[in-house]
């Protein structure tokens, strides 16, 4: 194990330190000269001081917003030549201050926003990457199109996902978001455009994807699209962790629904939800699998729940605590405007609409154990043992991923773990913070609890970057981690590009 | 979830962006200062109100920001404030002089339910007199023109005036053609009967009978977004059984067609085969991009004929 490998594991929150500024007159001199503004303002800089998570702070000494793959190749050369850390952000939704400069230039790819073309006879969309999900499903939607799979949050934005994999409640069926790139326009630590894909500079595309920023800006994606369909939702509620997720592995294993995931209040109410796109499929599934799971009902459930705190009436809060849960959440999943004839029609809205609502705060922290189908179940048990400890009020998220064996070396270093076939499953851990205050070094203590489970089970993580990075030699082994470190030293000799993150 | 402890102004900003996703001026401009989140992390960061004209100027104020915020940060009250900070333009605080002394001497208000035009209204008799007939209801001859146009540009509002505006507006029921007036006759009058000039034709089924699946309606923002959670379903019963696509985003958030470019991006994608506005502001707007006819809701009935129907 190489000597850094225990870097970031102490119990306390690991931020990484701050950028000298050398050089940075000069860099700001090359890019006004080129016409690039790089706003230096406490107030623009300001705006990007955290990201979602909001436990890791850093200020970049400007940002730059993308304005064209031009801009941004003109950036990143000057960036190289004078030495100037880049950190490229999307929508900001990392936990782990992956999207937090800590000094030097921060690009906001946002600016890079419009969709350039629809094909619906070819099912493709080509876009500029600092599109959110949700500008691009606006376009879509008007063309009775929709995208195959995104993350439940609506400001996640293309190429920020495309880098790390994104993850939908029909990724066990569709696999990962970033599986319906097709190719991409990429802007190289060095500065050239290259356009990339499994046939053409394919070792950048593989290196891109799924390669948390480390190779190369991602400008413009050309995604698979569908036709857009509204959503046939059901849901089946478990008192236990280990039989809901037997029944949504069941139920992946068979092709038995288009969409599936847990959602948890704590681990007294679990939730699987089951959604089709036909109601073909929802009849085939009614026919064929329903019956096999061991899931009740809302009503049914709540009779269950009823029996159960009667018998304990000295677990009467957390009964209490359902209830108000149960009042505040369910009906924001049932919107009228969001349903027609009985069925959803903006699945990423209604999710991300009670995500910021009920689970969204100020502060978020959110670790997550990925593995392969069958240690699953022991990463959940542990997992959930873990917020039981930490906090008093917590949600799972688990979804599987279905896994293309020819994207496998896209996979190599990333949120699959490499002893997945299949699928591989995610849980992620968030406590409800509410009015609650907790120090940092809790948060910490409790992410690192959770991550050790990973590095005892051999599995990976979706967020193992930024403060969580000294995990990364841990999880993967020096020689993996040695191989991307030579090759990152080979595309970026500078190493400006997302500095912070992984190496 | 969100704590409710906190106070609901630009401090409690955390930065999630949802904000943008709404807002036509960030969509304009792709610029992360011209955002409502922009606004407030400058303030939070220190920025003068004076560094934030450009921005301030930008904004339309049509209140898609504030049902979204999942602080609920009374964003578009924000905005308002800060520009009461921002030296209004001479032709603004003129045009706000006028309206002032226009109002100065009203004639007395006819009994009843009292429509207040607003000004982009009122600059159109013929179509004034459609809606007074179709709604069959009196007009105010002071309808706050120039309260509307301080709230706009951040210009001052004198107590007594306003006191004496709302007086006699009291106890009635009221039809507001001027949507940031609206918002604000919701907080000044609290338990008013209040409608959105949009929402009152809406009603009446002489034009709900006409509009049909293919034609594009155009929400009018400001009306909608001050009463977010119960025109939603308004709105959406609208849609449902008209078949008619409507300017909301996704998240049934009202584009406005403040200028050409939001006009051409609502209908980019889309072929309808007319465009139905509740704003006169914007039926000019649309006839600018749009080669469909571009209707106002009140001329899609006859004149009297909900009279008739009555």
């Amino acid at each position: 194990m190489a000597p850094d490998a225990l870097q970031g594991i102490v119990r306390q929150q690991t931020n990484a330190a701050r950028w000298n500024g050398a050089g940075w007159p000069d860099f700001v001199a090359a890019l006004c000269a080129a016409g690039v503004e790089v706003a230096e303002s406490a107030a623009t800089r300001g705006i990007f001081a955290t990201d979602a998570g909001g436990t890791a702070y850093g200020l970049p000494h400007g940002v730059v917003v993308a304005r064209s793959a031009a801009q941004v190749a003109g950036l990143l050369q000057a960036a190289q030549a004078h030495r100037v850390p880049v950190t490229v952000r999307g929508g900001g939704l990392t936990t782990e201050g992956e999207s937090v400069a800590y000094g030097g230039v921060l690009l906001d790819m946002t600016g890079m926003s419009r969709v350039l073309a629809i094909d619906a006879d070819a099912l493709t969309v080509r876009t500029e990457a600092g599109i959110y999900w949700h500008g691009l499903a606006e376009e879509l939607r008007r063309a009775g199109l929709d995208y195959l799979s995104a993350p439940l949050n609506m400001t996640s934005s293309v190429g920020g996902t495309l880098g790390v994999g994104g993850i939908d409640v029909n990724s066990a069926r569709l696999g990962c978001s970033a599986d319906q790139a097709i190719s991409l326009q990429v802007v190289t630590p060095t500065g050239e455009i290259v356009e990339c894909s499994d046939s053409e500079n394919a070792e950048l595309f593989q290196r891109v994807i799924l390669g948390y920023g480390q190779f190369g800006v991602i400008t413009e994606a050309t995604l698979k699209i569908r036709p857009y369909t509204p959503l046939s939702m059901h849901y089946y509620y478990y008192s236990t962790l280990r039989s809901a997720i037997e029944d949504l592995q069941m139920l992946d294993a068979n092709d038995a629904s288009d969409y599936s995931g847990i959602l948890t209040i704590m681990d007294c109410a679990v939730n699987l939800l089951v959604a089709f796109d036909s109601s073909e499929r929802e009849a085939a599934f009614k026919a064929n699998w329903e019956q096999r799971l061991r899931g009740h009902g809302e009503f049914g459930f709540a009779l269950c729940m009823a029996g159960h705190y009667a018998l304990r009436p000295w677990k009467a809060g957390e009964a209490l605590y359902l209830l108000k849960r149960k009042q505040a959440v369910f009906p924001e999943f049932r919107r009228p405007e969001f349903h027609r004839d009985g069925r959803m029609e903006d699945r990423t809205v209604v999710f991300s609409r009670a995500v910021w609502k009920h689970w969204g705060s100020r502060n978020m922290v959110i670790p997550d154990l990925a593995t392969s189908a069958d240690k699953f179940i022991d990463a959940v048990e542990r997992g959930n043992a873990v917020c039981r400890k930490f906090f008093p009020h917590y949600t799972l998220y688990c979804v599987g991923i279905k896994l293309r064996p020819e994207h496998k070396p896209h996979y190599e270093m990333s949120c699959v773990p490499p002893d997945a076939e299949g699928w591989a499953y995610g849980c992620e851990f968030e406590p409800m913070i509410e009015d609650a205050v907790y120090s940092r070094d809790h948060f910490q203590s409790f992410k690192n609890a959770i991550y050790d489970i990973g590095v005892d089970l051999g599995a990976s993580y979706y967020r193992f970057g930024g403060m969580m990075k000294g995990y990364i030699r841990r999880v993967f082994g020096d020689a993996l981690v040695d191989k991307h470190l030579a090759m990152k030293r080979r595309a970026d000799p500078a190493m400006i590009l997302n500095r912070d993150v992984i190496f | 979830m969100y704590s409710t402890a906190h106070p609901r102004d630009y401090p409690a900003c955390s930065g999630c962006s949802l904000c943008r996703l709404v807002c036509p001026m960030w969509r304009s401009h792709r610029d992360p200062r011209f955002s409502p989140e922009g606004l407030a992390k400058a303030r939070q960061n220190g920025a003068a109100v004076t560094e934030l004209a450009d921005v301030l100027d930008a904004c339309v104020l049509c209140g898609a920001c504030d049902p979204v915020c999942p602080e609920n940060i009374d964003l578009g009250g924000m905005i308002m404030d800060l520009r009461r900070d921002v030296p209004a333009r001479p032709e603004q605080a003129a045009l706000q002089t006028g309206y002032r002394k226009a109002a100065a001497a009203p004639d007395a208000a006819p009994a009843g339910a009292l429509l207040l035009p607003g000004a982009a209204l009122r600059a159109d008799a013929g179509l004034l007199a459609r809606v007074l007939e179709l709604l069959g209801i009196g007009c105010a001859t002071d309808d706050g023109a120039d309260i509307a146009l301080a709230l706009e540009i951040g210009g001052a509002i004198d107590p007594g005036r306003r006191r004496s505006f709302l007086d006699m507006l009291g106890g009635r029921t009221l039809v507001v053609g001027d949507g940031l007036l609206l918002r604000e006759l919701r907080h000044w009058l609290p338990g008013a009967r209040l409608q959105g000039l949009g929402e009152a034709l809406g009603n009446l089924g002489a034009i709900r009978r006409r509009i049909a699946s293919a034609d594009f309606y155009v929400v009018e923002a400001r009306a909608y977004h001050a009463d977010h959670e119960r025109l939603v379903a308004h709105y959406d019963a609208l849609r449902k059984e008209s078949g008619c696509s409507m300017n909301l985003d996704l998240q049934r958030i009202a584009i406005p067609g403040c200028d050409e470019a939001e006009a051409s991006w609502m209908l980019k994608g889309r072929r309808p085969a007319r465009i139905l506005v509740e704003s006169p502001a914007e039926r000019e707007v649309f006839r600018c991009v749009a080669g469909v006819p571009v209707l106002h809701l009140a001329e899609l009935a006859a004149p009297n004929e909900e009279m008739h129907n009555a």
